[in-house]
């Protein structure tokens, strides 16, 4: 019962039981209330919280918390008015119907009382309404940055999904023309080129479920992608694998060293009419986890142009959103003309990855 | 009977195209060529007059090579998936394929080849003078996104910005990386005059001639460039029009 009061009546009930409160506090301190005074006293706040839940209405009917800044304190004002003439006249009206008439007030005419009883009014509604725009304002601030925040994480959920599920279209077609090359030329290889290049499409649809996975599985994928890339280009692509055998089952994000591997051929190799070299490495440093990738080729800025920099960042920030800041990333220029990009993650003990499964 | 050279930086794909024409017998491969510079070495030593071109190739991209030609040959596009290029084919009109090839796509392709060169055999009777730049010949011309083959014959002016010609088509006025002078050197005389130090007039789009100050005379182009002819040239230039 008690839950389906709404904080709004439970504001209302405590706000004027205060001020009955404070009221007998003070005549009971400082003077002597007169005979009907509780009676008046009671009545006067019953009577508040009937009208300020009439100016309430009309508070939501005309909208006025929609409005803009200025317009909700000319409401405001002009609100206040209305209500506290209305509130001065009926309560001095209420007194009157039952009498109560304290000496203090005898020697005003009746106008003035009507007068002095509403400038006193004023007073309770404007601090209600003070109260109850402030509130407002806090509550609507508070909602926005929750919007905010909410509309920030989708957009980052839905980056992430283009970015794991991203296989570049001119990858699986070049495969394909490929593939119908061999046919003819070594029907064996044209039949496991077929074999990798599903085993390919397939990761990158379940990549999507997941939020890490094994680096075993990974490199699957990048051996499967780079025997597809090496009969494109076949004596242009040279590849070295150094891969520390304790890291395999090591958790890392899924698609993220095939999109390194690709950045590599798409930007390294198949920009030099000689070709090159890629080279992958996985071991532990410092009780970190490094993947490494390397390529022939020049950074040439590409690191700061909008297309890549799009690209290096999202790798940045599903690093930050899956281990909160403890990994990172970076790619840079190293000697004898090649590139670097490299992944730093907290490594995963045996007993943290017992845990995980 | 179509000369033709395959230019793709992967073997694969030459052998796969050369495989598809084989069902085309109007078309013989010449050759084939593995990146923009043997593409080039090739043009100008088999002269072929069909190239297939792959758009991304190491070194130089497919339209990096043509805006190197002095003379584009037939050019069909191949490419197996990018944005970039397809955008500007689709923008430009350019013929294209994508890899893998779809033969009836293939046919296509060559069958408009077919038309377009029986179009120009008619218009032009007299053999082709190598070397010289005829006015069936065309040039491949890019500016910024968009990108043309121009006949000559359609060009009215060529105007010498610095090392580079503005060639004037159209509406369009876009830069080619030639000098005037090694214009002048190619282009077919009888249609292309020098008028003074910058230009280069396409006679057939003269609109008006007026006398000009110091003997002078004042070209007015179809297109309503007007453009001075000095007054030793305006003396060769009445010689030729008398004829």
């Amino acid at each position: 019962m008690l839950k389906k009061i709404s904080r709004y009546w439970w504001c209302q009930i405590i706000g004027w039981s205060i001020n009955i409160a404070i009221s007998i506090f003070f005549v009971s301190t400082f003077g002597n209330p007169g005979k009907l005074y509780f009676t008046s006293l009671v009545l006067t706040c019953l009577l508040g919280l009937v009208i300020t839940h009439i100016m309430r209405l009309n508070i939501h009917y005309l909208k006025v918390l929609e409005k803009p800044l200025r317009t909700q304190i000319f409401y405001l004002i002009v609100l206040t008015l209305i209500f506290s003439v209305l509130f001065g006249v009926t309560s001095e009206t209420i007194d009157h119907a039952i009498g109560y008439n304290p000496e203090r007030f005898q020697k005003f005419s009746r106008s003035k009382r009507l007068f002095l009883s509403s400038f006193n009014a004023m007073w309770l509604i404007l601090f209600w309404n003070m109260i109850y725009y402030i509130y407002h304002y806090i509550e609507r601030n508070r909602r926005q940055e929750l919007d905010t925040f909410r509309l920030e994480a989708m957009v980052k959920s839905l980056e992430l999904q283009t970015i794991k599920s991203h296989i570049n279209p001119h990858f699986i077609f070049n495969a394909l023309n490929s593939i119908r090359a061999l046919v003819d030329e070594n029907p064996e290889r044209a039949r496991t080129a077929i074999t990798e290049l599903s085993n390919i499409l397939r990761s990158s649809m379940q990549a999507e479920k997941m939020e890490t996975v094994p680096l075993q599985q990974e490199l699957d994928i990048v051996q499967d992608y780079l025997a597809l890339e090496h009969m494109r280009f076949e004596e242009r692509l040279q590849i070295e694998m150094d891969i520390n055998e304790d890291t395999l089952n090591q958790p890392i994000p899924p698609m993220m060293l095939q999109t390194l591997v690709e950045n590599a051929i798409k930007h390294g190799i198949s920009k030099q009419i000689n070709g090159g070299l890629i080279r992958v490495t996985s071991d532990f440093k410092n009780n970190h986890h490094e993947l490494v990738v390397q390529n022939s080729g020049k950074l040439n800025g590409y690191a700061t142009s909008k297309e890549e920099g799009f690209g290096i960042k999202s790798t940045q920030d599903r690093l930050n959103l899956l281990y909160q800041g403890k990994a990172q990333f970076e790619i840079h220029d190293i000697e004898g003309g090649m590139v670097e990009s490299r992944i730093i993650m907290p490594a995963m003990t045996i007993s943290n990855l017992q845990t995980l499964k | 009977m179509h000369k033709a050279l395959i230019i793709d930086d992967e073997r694969l794909a030459r052998n796969e195209l050369k495989k598809l024409l084989q069902d085309f017998p109007e078309v013989e491969v010449i050759g084939e060529a593995a990146n923009a510079n043997e593409g080039i070495e090739k043009i100008e030593n088999l002269s072929p007059d069909l190239i297939f071109l792959d758009i991304q190739m190491p070194g130089k991209t497919g339209f990096d090579m043509l805006l190197e030609l002095e003379r584009a040959p037939h050019v069909i596009f191949t490419t197996a998936y990018d944005e970039f290029a397809l955008k500007a084919f689709e923008v430009n009109a350019l013929d294209y394929l994508m890899k893998p090839v779809e033969p009836k796509r293939l046919a296509d392709a060559l069958h408009k080849l077919q038309q377009a060169e029986e179009k120009e055999l008619a218009a032009s009777l007299a053999g082709v003078n190598r070397g010289m730049l005829s006015e069936n010949d065309q040039v491949f011309v890019k500016d910024g996104e968009r990108c043309w083959f121009v006949k000559l014959s359609d060009v009215r002016l060529f105007e010498s910005v610095g090392n580079y010609a503005k060639v004037f088509f159209a509406g369009n006025k876009p830069l080619i990386l030639k000098s005037l002078n090694a214009l002048e050197d190619r282009l077919d005389e009888r249609v292309f005059f020098r008028a003074n130090r910058k230009h280069i007039v396409n006679l057939r789009m003269i609109d008006k001639v007026e006398p000009y100050f110091n003997g002078g005379l004042l070209l007015d182009l179809k297109g309503g460039e007007k453009i001075e002819v000095s007054r030793r040239q305006a003396v060769k230039f009445k010689e030729m029009m008398s004829l």
